[in-house]
């Protein structure tokens, strides 16, 4: 990691470094590391004001960072301005240009290079042309963002970010202002683009889903520090922190303590944090094993492609139970039922402050 | 539910007809009353007595001199009043900084401020007993009772317009569509002409009219710091003036037309780029 920094030959792209950044008395960014490497697309995910998007705009150099550096390809670009890093950057809201149609915006970036660099009018035309059959939005190229939905506005501005030819494609909560549908598509199509440009890619976001599923690497980060970064599996499956846990999906969860490698969990025992995920928990209609406890059951969602079950446990907060359609119509539950729950993978943390 | 879906002209609220009616008319009767009719005099009086006396008003190098004067004046006062005005909504609308609360108060105040206070303050500073007044006589440089003074006082009084027109809509958009420009390698320079000037142009081309209007149309603050030396330090309204308490009305008036043939031009211009802007408002919306 440390040659990267310095120059050396290395697969990393991007190198982040002691970067801290503060607004008054807030701090964003508090002394953050992170590489990302060649090719790749990564995650920053966190909840909102975890600085996640001051980091992308610090890259960018749409923002200055208070201490610390960004190193592209070994290279220290902290002082290079905006122009000079040669970032395609897509803004939460595309920030298209609203007076330009279509292929004004994505021959922007082209038409304002100093006349030496500059390609002719027919090689832009061209190039825009093949980016406008990329987002499938050709037909359109005479169109102003007014004119244009949501999910094709987000890919002219991907458009027009790709073709400048950036370094490192930015993307700032790039399905956000979408609604869930377009949003789902549009990830899918976020990824096999990536996979076919093979542009270094990094987006921000605050669904963990969207991480999840789109990114080869996940950095998730919290209060202006990188919480743990990994692959999606890592991260999901390998926590390292019982935030990383919690924001990652679902969790119920219990105070208890550890004795002997045993948890005990009830609702005076103190000192650790018991996660357990709602699909982690089995439920039956007789007891199983040594490791179970009581509930009732309060209300049922059986809509959609898992069952939602929520209980009462009387001696703490209530718990939610997640199954297949399957299991759920072989057990024949009903509201207020008593049932039997039995945990199969629990993740115990130390109960810190930041917790919970 | 499927329906059509009716528009009547009776207003939700439910006035009653008579009192649209008469609301309608107390407008109309004031606009005519107080706008129309003396506009029409003006006209009427200018051409009183024919074409030719109309004309031959032109032909005094006084009025030709303070025609020129005014055309003088606007020139300089506007192209001022562009750059100020977008380099101060630029600075308020897209950044924050300390101050900025006192510099909006700041612009407006030649709106709050009579004209006539701000000839004199111009006569305080500039004038021979004034502040700076030995000081510029000593350097033979003349500004109260001479060009200078008029377009300062002219300069001061349009201050607010362009900005005014500005502020809204810079605030408005923010400045993401410049990051956006930035990040695809344009310079500041690029960004301003490229980006930032078409998003405001009607903005600006309105505040632009309405502040070539009242440079051309200023009265009080010129009149203070003029001296009235005829051929030399009159605008138009100040000759008009001059010519009317001359008992000549027929070129006082026609003058006057002159200044209300360029109030029916701005009118025009303004109504045109309002319908622009509505238009393209609703195409964005």
């Amino acid at each position: 990691m440390a040659d990267c920094a310095t120059g050396g030959a290395c697969n990393v792209s991007i190198a982040i470094r002691q970067i801290t950044k503060k607004f008054g008395r807030f701090t964003a960014l508090d002394n953050v590391d992170l590489d990302i490497p060649h090719g790749r697309l990564v995650a920053l995910l966190g909840p909102s004001g975890s600085g996640k998007t001051t980091l992308l705009r610090i890259i960018a150099g749409l923002e200055l960072a208070d201490s610390g550096s960004v190193h592209f390809d070994g290279q220290d670009f902290s002082d290079r301005t905006v122009a000079q890093r040669r970032v395609g950057f897509v803004f939460q809201h595309y920030a298209l240009f609203r007076h330009m149609t279509v292929f004004e915006n994505i021959a922007f970036g082209l038409r304002v290079r100093p006349r030496a660099s500059r390609p002719p009018r027919s090689a832009i035309r061209a190039q825009v042309e093949e980016l406008l059959d990329l987002i499938q939005l050709r037909t359109l190229a005479g169109r102003y963002p007014s004119q244009l939905s949501g999910g094709q506005r987000q890919r002219v501005a991907l458009a027009r970010a790709l073709a400048v030819e950036p370094r490192v494609l930015l993307l700032d909560e790039p399905f956000g202002a979408l609604d869930a549908k377009v949003r789902y598509e549009l990830r899918r199509w976020l990824r096999q683009l990536h996979d076919d440009v093979g542009v270094t890619s990094v987006f921000v976001t605050h669904d963990q889903e969207e991480a999840l599923e789109v990114a080869d690497q996940v950095a998730i980060l919290n209060g202006g520090r990188i919480e743990q970064v990994g692959a999606p599996d890592d991260v999901y499956n390998r926590p390292a922190s019982s935030f990383v846990y919690n924001f990652l999906g679902n969790v119920n969860l219990f105070h208890g303590r550890i004795d002997n490698g045993t948890a005990y969990i009830n609702q005076e025992a103190t000192g650790q944090l018991v996660f357990v995920r709602p699909h982690s928990l089995e439920i039956g209609r007789q007891p199983s094993g040594a490791n179970y406890f009581r509930a009732t059951i309060k209300h049922i969602s059986s809509a959609g492609p898992v069952v939602k079950v929520d209980a009462s446990t009387g001696w703490g907060a209530p718990v939610h139970v997640e199954m297949s359609q399957a299991r759920f119509r072989e057990l024949e539950l009903r509201t207020g039922e008593e049932i039997f729950i039995t945990p199969n993978d629990l993740a115990v943390f130390a109960d810190e402050q930041r917790a919970g | 539910m499927v329906g059509t879906l009716h528009l009547r002209s009776a207003p939700a609220v439910g006035e009653s007809r008579l009192i649209r009616g008469t609301l309608i008319a107390i407008a109309v009767v004031f606009l005519s009353v107080f706008l129309l009719a003396p506009l029409a005099v003006v006209f009427a009086v200018a051409l009183g007595q024919g074409v030719a006396a109309f004309f031959s008003t032109f032909s005094n190098p006084d009025t030709l001199s303070a025609i020129w004067l005014t055309l003088v004046a606007a020139a300089v006062a506007v192209p001022a009043n562009l750059i100020f005005g977008i380099a101060a909504a630029w600075a308020i609308g897209k950044f924050q900084f300390v101050g900025k609360g006192i510099l909006i108060a700041l612009i407006d105040l030649p709106f709050s401020v009579s004209p006539v206070v701000a000839g004199l303050t111009y006569v305080l500073l500039f004038g021979a007993q004034g502040l700076l007044g030995p000081w510029l006589v000593a350097h033979n440089v003349h500004i109260i009772f001479a060009v200078p003074g008029i377009i300062l006082a002219t300069v001061f009084v349009t201050v607010p317009f362009v900005a005014r027109e500005l502020l809204p809509t810079m605030a408005a958009q923010g400045s993401e569509e410049e990051e956006a420009a930035l990040t695809l390698g344009a310079g500041g320079w690029q960004t301003f002409l490229r980006v930032t000037l078409p998003n405001v142009k009607w903005a600006l081309l309105y505040g632009v009219i309405l502040c070539n209007a009242r440079a051309m149309g200023e009265f009080g603050a010129v009149a203070v710091v003029s001296g009235h030396v005829a051929g030399l330090t009159n605008t138009m309204p100040l000759q008009i003036e001059i010519l009317y308490n001359d008992y000549q009305f027929v070129p006082a008036f026609a003058v006057a037309s002159l200044l209300a043939l360029l109030a029916l031009a701005t009118l025009v211009v303004k109504s045109v780029i309002e319908w622009r802007i509505a238009r393209r408002g609703a195409r964005v919306t």
